[in-house]
């Protein structure tokens, strides 16, 4: 077989069994979990360290073609597509847990490992990683800081970038830096750039994450309403009363009809739409919270507020709010999940528009929300064979994230720009801030060869160069 | 000294509004002249001293409150407005920013941002770049930009909040930031104990990993700096050192963690945990907050009290505030000559620091020392190549805080 001179290269420094370049072998890695847009690579590699990464970017650097990092492939917004072809690193195979260290309060592992094994390795010492996104049984902590993913628990605990104190990462031409984990004050966080840099910055091989203490005891209540708008007044009450609960989460109806279907948990299917509200810390302050929160419940018109009973039926009901994007298969052949953000006193009215641009648009859209946050992720529920029903989901969920934009809030709270919403980037930001950020990429790669065609429209447009 | 002998400047100005600034940049930009940022002047003394005369650009007069979202728990400034301002108007809604700020009556918002100090509360809390969720700056070459929005979850390109915080002036003028607030909590109070030695001292420590209790700050106090201070003088006198764990929370939270760690430390010996209750805990946590040391050095947790027996081995009359919990160590050198100064931070400090992993930064320059850059930040990292090439885009001429940080 005639291999390319790119594959050549890359086998002779990888080794050939760590370099796929058949097109069946390809076809694998030509999208994400955004699937509405497919591209394959031109080759893929497996490096199983740091330096091995850093070979296969310096191979890219001469060849002068794109470097797609790619942990589990769980992104919703096209992060992990090879737009303009390239070479997909995968970093699945750097998956050690290099070190546990309760002592400091932290952990070190290689990008590659996945989010739940680091708890599980965790839960033995009486601490866990607080970010927990509902891929995390998949995603790796590599995509997580790339994303900076969120998750329920980040109402109280803040998002990825809050537990990160150090990382390596290998930058556009190959070079290997070390940031952290020493807590700085001074100078400019690289590292706060480098989360959340979706691989446009660096490739992130190792991070060094904050362990955060498990909470003493927990108070998760689900509280039931016969309509979402009488949960979502409830949500923004309760923010605006100064209350942050460790979780506060919004299913409507057709998600728990799903989720019923799947697991029996027992959701009751004529409500509106149940809150899920988990208050946690010492158990001497959470009874008195908890009422509270109960109060302003009924006072919202809650139908009823029932607490978890047991751990068991805890770790159930988390099961199952993070399974519904999963059990919604039961609903429609396919789906595509969104990701918008707004003010928190303006989620009761992002929720009605987005009812409301369902109906106008003709698709099925059902709510889950992180909604203390005012992070919505309405679900299009469509017939992927039909491609009438994906351009309505399409057209569905660009106008409600312009609506997200207008009420004063953000075309993504966690999943990241990706492709999908690189043509949001304007509506969102004026020219000047987006060169501010065209700054900071080529400050990082000034070759573009980094997950190019992501993040920033038109990033290789040649006008900001230093020294004018 | 007075801020304009400090920064040698030729003049002053105070733009009266955000567009002013971008103005002011770009006339000093005509003819390359420098421009110095002054906010409430706490922090002239952090980094090195600039050296060449330029203008000084005031925020002082940026002092309004765009928009306090009180429901949405996130408020809108300018740079200019005064911290403790900022904290009366937030309290007014049982709200607070959880940093620590030193001289909050008159240090500003975007000081404290462009400085991003350490407080005891970081334990906790984090710094200033845990709540900046927007903000707005002039680069250097007088162009406005922005970054984050007003929303508490924003995953929208690069995070230029968590850039421009921290950055010392050197990228952009900061003109407006939106702030993420917290609920005030209801009570606080902090529990003492003596350390004899530091060998108990790190016992405590470590053992402070398994508490159930959550502390916000774990601080560790030692040397004579105090020893004339009404409220802690009394509580050092006589020990090693002494170690402050405080909690925040409901009054039934923060009971139950007192007696919680109070109940721990007897089973470790500790013979008597003093309380400080609610009533008085206010001044201690100002207190803890004031100490000015020279010299901040941070390792990791767990060589915290290690770092500190060497210093005392380097100066024995050093006075020094850890954040024990973050590895952050604030101290305050013995009395010496300027010489002196510089060359046991350089010689024999340093080299120390950087042996067991960590890093020291000068945070204020005393009288009469001149340092370079490399004395004042120590080593340059691996990102030095990255900032620098950040620096270049934002300020390609150098007119912002020149010398001011490595650049």
């Amino acid at each position: 077989m005639l291999y390319s001179p790119l594959v050549r290269d890359l086998r002779k420094q990888l080794g050939r069994e760590n370099v796929l370049s058949a097109p069946s072998e390809l076809a694998v890695y030509d999208c994400d979990a955004y699937t509405i847009e497919k591209t394959p690579p031109d080759a893929v590699v497996f490096p199983s360290n740091t330096r091995q990464v850093a070979e296969a970017v310096k191979v890219c650097h001469r060849h002068e073609v794109p470097v797609v990092p790619r942990g589990a492939g769980t992104s919703l917004a096209g992060g992990c597509l090879p737009v303009g072809g390239g070479v997909v690193v995968m970093l699945t195979r750097m998956n050690r847990i290099v070190e546990i260290n309760v002592r400091d309060r932290l952990a070190v592992v290689e990008a590659g490992v996945p989010n739940i094994r680091l708890n599980r390795a965790l839960a033995p010492t009486g601490y866990h990683f607080a970010p927990d996104p509902s891929s995390q049984g998949a995603s790796t902590i590599g995509g997580n800081v790339a994303t900076n993913a969120g998750g329920p628990h980040t109402l109280k605990y803040g998002v990825t970038v809050n537990h990160v104190l150090g990382l390596e990462a290998v930058l556009g031409d190959g070079s290997i830096v070390q940031l952290g984990p020493i807590e700085d004050v001074a100078g400019l966080d690289l590292i706060g750039l480098l989360v959340g840099g979706e691989g446009t910055l660096g490739i992130v091989t190792k991070v060094w994450v904050r362990l955060t203490p498990n909470p003493q005891a927990y108070r998760t209540m689900r509280a039931v309403f016969d309509t979402i708008d009488d949960a979502t007044q409830t949500v923004s009450r309760i923010i605006a009363a100064g209350i942050i609960p460790a979780a506060m989460e919004l299913m409507d109806q057709a998600i728990m009809k799903a989720i019923e279907e799947a697991f029996h948990f027992g959701f009751p299917l004529d409500a509106g739409a149940i809150l899920i509200i988990e208050l946690d810390g010492p158990a001497a302050g959470l009874d008195q919270q908890a009422e509270r929160i109960v109060d302003f419940c009924h006072s919202c018109g809650a139908r009823e507020v029932l607490h978890a009973a047991s751990p068991e039926e805890r770790a159930l009901l988390w099961k199952c709010r993070k399974s519904a994007a999963g059990a919604l298969g039961r609903l429609s052949p396919s789906y595509f999940t969104q990701d918008g953000v707004v003010p928190r006193t303006r989620l009761p009215e992002i929720i009605r528009r987005i009812v409301e641009i369902g109906a106008k648009h003709q698709v099925q859209i059902v709510n889950v929300a992180h909604a203390g946050d005012g992070n919505v992720h309405p679900v299009m529920l469509v017939d992927e064979r039909d491609p009438q029903q994906v351009d309505r989901a399409m057209a569905a969920g660009r106008e409600l994230l312009l609506e997200c934009i207008h009420c004063g809030g953000s075309v993504t709270a966690e999943h990241g720009i990706g492709v999908e919403k690189i043509e949001l980037m304007d509506r969102l930001f004026a020219r000047e801030d987006l060169q501010a950020m065209a700054r900071v990429r080529q400050a990082f790669d000034p070759n573009g060869q980094l997950n190019p065609g992501k993040v920033l429209p038109d990033t290789r447009s040649p006008a900001d160069q230093p020294n004018h | 000294m007075s801020t304009t002998e400090i920064l040698s400047l030729t003049e002053t100005i105070a733009p009266a509004d955000q567009a002013a600034v971008a103005s002011v940049v770009r006339d000093a930009g005509r003819d390359g002249t420098p421009v110095y940022l002054i906010g409430g002047g706490t922090s002239l003394d952090y980094g090195v001293r600039p050296s060449i005369p330029g203008v000084g650009l005031s925020l002082r007069n940026l002092d309004r409150v765009i928009d306090h979202a009180a429901d949405d728990m996130t408020i809108t400034v300018e740079a200019g407005v005064i911290m403790a301002d900022l904290t009366e108007r937030l309290a007014a809604k049982r709200q607070r920013l959880p940093v620590d700020v030193r001289l909050p009556h008159r240090a500003t918002i975007g000081g404290v941002a462009a400085t991003n100090p350490s407080g005891p509360r970081r334990y906790a809390h984090g710094t200033i770049r845990d709540y900046v969720i927007g903000i707005t700056a002039v680069d250097g070459r007088g162009t406005t930009f922005s970054g984050g929005g007003r929303v508490v979850k924003n995953a929208a390109g690069y995070d230029l909040c968590r850039l421009m915080a921290g950055s010392l002036g050197t990228l952009g003028v900061i003109t407006q930031a939106t702030l993420m607030v917290r609920p005030m909590p209801e009570t606080s109070a902090l529990l003492a104990c003596d350390l004899p030695d530091f060998t108990e001292a790190e016992r405590l420590l470590a053992a402070l990993v398994h508490t159930k209790t959550l502390p916000v700050a774990i601080e560790l106090l030692r040397g004579p700096a105090r020893q004339d201070d009404p409220v802690l003088g009394p509580m050092l006198e006589g020990n090693v050192a002494r170690l402050f764990v405080g909690f925040e929370g409901s009054r039934p939270e923060v009971d139950w963690m007192i007696g919680q760690l109070g109940e721990e430390w007897r089973e470790l010996g500790v013979s008597t945990p003093m309380t400080v209750p609610g009533s008085e805990a206010g001044l201690l946590w100002d207190w803890l907050a004031e100490f000015c040391g020279e010299v901040q050095i941070t390792v990791r947790p767990s060589t915290t009290v290690d770092m500190i027996e060497r210093l005392l081995r380097l100066d024995p009359g050093s006075s020094i505030q850890a954040h024990a919990g973050n590895g952050v160590i604030r101290v305050r050198l013995s009395p010496r000559a300027p010489d002196d100064f510089v060359a046991l931070l350089a010689n024999r400090l340093r080299p120390e620091v950087v042996g067991v992993g960590g890093k020291a930064v000068v945070l204020c320059c005393p009288d009469g020392v001149e340092l370079t850059g490399r004395e004042v930040w120590g080593p340059p990292g691996d990102g030095a190549t990255v900032m620098q090439a950040i620096k270049d885009r934002f300020d390609p001429d150098g007119l912002l805080n020149p010398g001011r940080f490595v650049f």
